[in-house]
C-alpha cells in the first residue's frame, strides 16, 4: 500500500473507510466507539497518575531520579493508548462494515506488560530507598 | 420463546436494545460526559502543578463534552463512522498534546513533594 493510500485509510473520511462494505447495525458503531472513549479514559487516567507521582509524592530517599522512573513512562503509555485506541476503533469500523470478524486487540497486552513492568521497577525503587 | 420472523432474519432477543437502540445512543452520550469530566479531573491535579497548563486542559473539557453532545442531536441511519471519525480522532489528538504537556510539566515544572504526605 503506498503511503498516501495507507493514510487515507487512517483518516477519517478517506476511501476505505466509508465506500467498503456497508453500515452496520448502530449498536455496534455506538459499542465501538464507547470502547474508544474508555480506552482513552484509560489513558486520561494514567497521564494523571504519572502527573502525581513525579510531582506530589515526596521524594524517595536514595532514589533520586525515582519518581520520574516510575511517573514518566505512565505519562508516555497514556499517549500511546490514545494513539492505538484510535488505530483500533478505525480497525474495528472496518471490520463491522465489511462484515469480518473484529480483529484481535493488542490493547490488553500492552497495559498488562506496563503495569507489570511498573510494578517491577516499583518494587526495585522502594527495595532500594528502604535498604539504604 | 422469541418468535422467528418471516423474512428468516434473527428473532428478536432479550437485549432490550434491539426494541430501543436509543440506549445505546444514551450510553455513548453518558460515556462522552465521562471522557468530558476526566479531562476537566486531569486538568484540576495539573491546576495544582502549572496554572497555566492547567487551565488550557480544563478549557478542553466543555469541547469533548460540545462533541458528545453534536451526536445526541443525530438520527439513526446517520453516516456516523464518518463523523465519529473525525470527533474520535480530536480526543487522540487532544490526549496526546495534554501528555505532552503534561510530561513538560512532570519534568521542568516545580516540583511539590509532599503535597500528599
Amino acid at each position: 500500500m503506498s503511503r498516501s493510500g495507507r493514510f487515507a485509510t487512517w483518516w477519517p473520511g478517506g476511501s476505505a473507510e466509508d465506500e467498503d462494505g456497508t453500515e452496520p447495525d448502530p449498536r455496534f458503531t455506538f459499542a465501538n466507539e464507547r470502547t474508544f472513549l474508555a480506552w482513552s479514559r484509560t489513558a486520561l487516567a494514567l497521564v494523571v497518575a504519572g502527573l502525581a507521582i513525579v510531582q506530589l509524592l515526596p521524594p524517595f530517599p536514595g532514589v533520586p531520579a525515582g519518581r520520574h522512573l516510575l511517573g514518566v513512562p505512565l505519562i508516555v503509555l497514556g499517549a500511546v493508548l490514545a494513539i492505538v485506541a484510535y488505530a483500533e476503533w478505525v480497525r474495528n469500523q472496518r471490520a463491522l462494515r465489511r462484515g469480518e470478524p473484529l480483529p484481535r486487540s493488542v490493547m490488553p497486552w500492552i497495559l498488562a506488560a506496563t503495569i507489570a513492568g511498573m510494578a517491577i521497577i516499583s518494587a526495585i525503587v522502594l527495595l532500594i530507598s528502604a535498604l539504604r | 420463546m422469541s418468535p422467528v420472523t418471516q423474512e428468516g432474519g434473527p428473532p428478536p432477543g432479550d437485549d432490550p436494545e434491539e426494541s430501543d437502540p436509543g440506549l445505546a445512543r444514551e450510553r455513548t452520550s453518558l460515556a462522552w460526559t465521562r471522557t468530558a469530566i476526566s479531562f476537566a479531573a486531569l486538568g484540576g491535579v495539573v491546576l495544582k502543578v502549572n496554572v497555566v497548563t492547567g487551565v488550557i486542559i480544563l478549557a478542553i473539557a466543555p469541547l469533548v463534552w460540545e462533541l458528545g453532545r453534536i451526536f445526541r442531536g443525530g438520527s439513526p441511519g446517520t453516516r456516523l463512522p464518518v463523523v465519529g471519525g473525525r470527533r474520535l480522532l480530536l480526543i487522540t489528538v487532544s490526549i496526546v498534546g495534554v501528555s505532552l504537556l503534561c510530561l513538560l510539566v512532570a519534568i521542568l515544572g516545580p516540583a511539590a513533594p509532599g503535597a500528599l504526605r
